[in-house]
């Protein structure tokens, strides 16, 4: 039995690892320009497609996982100076409405490029075997997504608490218009947060490729999920969307065996729980 | 294999009317003035989201069938008008369509449709509108047995094989293996359950020695099933059966090869893992020597028909034939069978003649049965074997099949009541 919850609670805390890149960008967005991007889970999308392409272009999954990223990350920088900017002067739904249009566009745009069938997973050189933890095989890959997800949490820590750019950054979340009248360049900061999200939306796509099935509506799945944890961690905030992330993760892993058909119903019963007596979440405060 | 009684089979379909061949022997010029010009047909299927491959796949066999039939002559003189439209999986979006089909459009038959959901939904509303549906995906057996059989509603018609494929004729196979213990990891929605439930009936008669050790309930559009995974390899399971399918499928067999699934397991049965979506994605990874079964096989049966209709669609669009395909290309076919004998469009004419309609496809022969309108004939199970060549599949040497009669339930559909309907010892 305890050889199986700690099976359980590892599946779980790597689940709760690929919910953390992708609520981190959301909620990221959200704390800094107020967004709530709809096109967050098409990052995650574009992540596993670019990634795919690149891996096809150089045979190197590392590279891969590098550069498509970056690439994404780049792309959304553009999305956001030229098509999100012109909405901020209007009400919040229009935003809202945008990037779920932004969601539809590259849904079918992905499909033009890489067709509507699934793509093959890649085997990852070096981490396709298992290692043996109470006479059951465990994956590497699943151990490396979980360091992964540490580590995403350490960077973007040290990168917020020790930087400057990271200190420019929330100095803009708690008063912006302070930030800007000291001269910080608020609309470029915002083009470069939004950048930011889409990088770890998309390292979380290129790194489930080899675990999951990749198609353009893989988006879809997995943004209603990253809804639901900055909800629960508190909308805008990194801490909560880590904890969240996880706490979801292990509910659903440990729902499987202990509550089979409605695990997914308890996330749902916590959401209601935080709406009714914490609407600001576990963690409200700023990223 | 001998053993199955095929004479009741075989007498059935010879009650239907005779076989119409086609592939190339299609193409009559005709005299009846009556038919109208064009005769209009109207598909749908999902094409967005996570599933949008299967309405793409539904799509090419329809598209072939009639630049097929078109070149050839149309049906009876008249040419085909072919349009379709997302149905997406949710039921009111399909409900919708089939009345722009034929309410705004001019449909003469409707087809495709993916979700069991839809298809009853879409089949409720066919007295109103009163025209052909040929559903060529939805698996849901209350379709036949409830809407067609009980209710009695004409109008639907089904070519591709309902969740009988799914569970019983699974644990046909599972009773020739020689392992007792089975797990699952299925849908927690209606389809998983009852195909579980019909596999477990149905092998507890065949093999009452058999015991069903663990279960695990994947809810619709599960992406890790890690942790189901770990549940069912705590178990002292020795078989392994699921009916996931699509992309769910296939993050469960490359989560599965992570996890050591296929090792720890003796047997998998993968009901769905026939699908080309799913052997398209894994190809060479395809895990070899587990139990692969679908709605066709684009290698079964081995004869001319369906050799050249597998080599015609890779021509046309440089894959091979996913089942929606074939049942998509077949279902077109099976309507111009039917106008062709009724010389007549009227939904009343295509009725009776698509009832007891046998016909000839590259799944092979099938036989409209007159009862609940399901379309009977046979789909193979066999083992994963890798080849050079794509789809780097193939099932030749292993492949396991029962007459269709033996496995399919018969009307009156009574409750719980699983195949075979004879003693197995």
């Amino acid at each position: 039995m305890i050889e199986t919850l700690i099976f359980q609670g590892l599946t779980g805390l790597s689940q709760g690892m690929f919910l953390w890149l992708i609520s981190s960008g959301l909620t990221l967005v959200f704390g800094i320009l107020g967004v709530l991007n709809f096109a967050q889970g098409s990052f995650y999308m574009l992540g596993a497609f670019v990634g795919y392409s690149v891996l096809k272009f150089t045979g190197n999954f590392w590279l891969a996982t590098l550069f498509a990223p970056v690439i994404v990350g780049i792309f959304a920088f553009f999305l956001e100076r030229f098509l999100l900017k012109p909405a901020y002067k209007l009400d919040e739904s229009y935003q809202l409405l945008l990037t779920f249009g932004f969601a539809l566009v590259l849904e079918n745009l992905a499909k033009l490029i890489w067709g509507s069938g699934y793509i093959a997973s890649p085997r990852v050189p070096g981490l396709n075997g298992f290692v043996m933890l109470f006479n059951r095989p465990f994956p590497t890959y699943y151990i490396f997504i979980i360091a992964m997800g540490f580590l995403t949490v350490a960077v973007l820590w040290y990168f917020l608490k020790f930087t400057w750019p990271g200190r420019i950054l929330r100095a803009a979340s708690t008063n912006q218009e302070m930030a800007a009248a000291l001269g910080v360049n608020v609309s470029m900061l915002y083009s470069l947060v939004f950048g930011l999200g889409a990088i770890l939306s998309a390292l979380g796509g290129i790194l489930a490729t080899p675990i999951t099935v990749t198609s353009s509506g893989v988006g879809d799945t997995i943004i209603i999920k990253a809804f639901l944890v900055i909800v629960i961690g508190g909308l805008g905030s990194l801490k909560g969307a880590f904890v969240a992330s996880l706490i979801v993760g292990l509910i659903e892993s440990y729902g499987v065996i202990f509550m089979p058909f409605f695990e997914m119903a308890m996330i749902y019963i916590i959401v209601i729980f935080i709406l009714l007596f914490k609407p600001s979440g576990l963690f409200p405060e700023n990223v | 294999m001998k053993k199955f009684n095929r004479r009741s089979f075989v007498k059935a379909g010879l009650a239907g009317s005779a076989a119409v061949l086609f592939g190339g022997l299609t193409g009559k010029k005709s005299e009846a003035k009556t038919l109208k010009n064009p005769i209009k047909i109207a598909h749908q299927a999902v094409l967005s989201g996570n599933f949008a491959t299967y309405g793409k796949f539904h799509e090419m066999g329809a598209r072939l069938a009639v630049e097929e039939i078109n070149a050839n002559g149309g049906i009876l003189g008249s040419k085909i008008e072919y349009t379709m439209k997302d149905a997406t999986l949710k039921p009111a979006v399909a409900v919708r369509n089939a009345r722009y089909f034929v309410e705004e459009w001019g449909a003469d038959m409707i087809m495709g449709i993916d979700s069991s959901g839809q298809a009853l939904a879409v089949g409720k509303i066919m007295p109103q509108l009163n025209k052909p549906l040929i559903v060529t995906h939805a698996a849901t057996s209350q379709l036949n047995e409830n809407l067609v059989f009980k209710e009695g509603i004409k109008q639907i018609f089904r070519v591709s094989v309902p969740t009988y494929q799914d569970g019983i004729s699974a644990a046909f196979v599972a009773s020739k293996l020689p392992i007792k213990r089975w797990a699952t990891i299925s849908p927690s929605y209606t389809f998983g359950r009852v195909s579980w439930k019909a596999f477990k009936e149905t092998l507890k008669k065949l093999r009452p020695d058999v015991e069903f050790v663990s279960e695990s309930w994947a809810h619709f559009g599960t992406v890790d099933f890690s942790s189901h995974i770990s549940k069912v390899m705590s178990s002292n399971a020795e078989g392994f059966f699921t009916t996931e399918w699509a992309g769910e499928l296939i993050s469960l067999i490359n989560q599965g090869q992570k996890f050591g699934l296929f090792k720890k397991f003796k047997e998998v049965l993968l009901s769905l893992g026939g699908a080309m979506d799913v052997v398209e994605a894994l190809g060479k990874n395809y895990p070899e020597g587990v139990w692969i079964s679908c709605r066709y096989w684009y290698e079964y049966p081995p004869t001319n028909v369906n050799g050249s209709f597998v080599e015609r669609f890779y021509k046309r669009w440089k894959r091979y034939p996913h089942y929606v395909s074939e049942t998509s290309y077949s279902a077109i076919y099976a309507y111009k069978a039917a106008v062709e004998k009724a010389k007549s469009v009227k939904t009343e004419d295509v009725i009776k003649a698509l009832e007891g309609l046998t016909f000839v496809t590259p799944a092979g022969r099938r036989w409209i049965r007159k009862e609940d309108h399901q379309a009977v004939y046979e789909v193979p199970w066999g083992r994963v074997a890798h080849t050079d060549k794509p789809p780097y599949v193939t099932l030749k040497n292993s492949i396991m099949v029962w007459p269709a009669e033996v496995y399919y339930p018969h009307p009156p559909f009574k409750e719980n009541d699983y195949p075979p309907y004879y003693n197995n010892k």
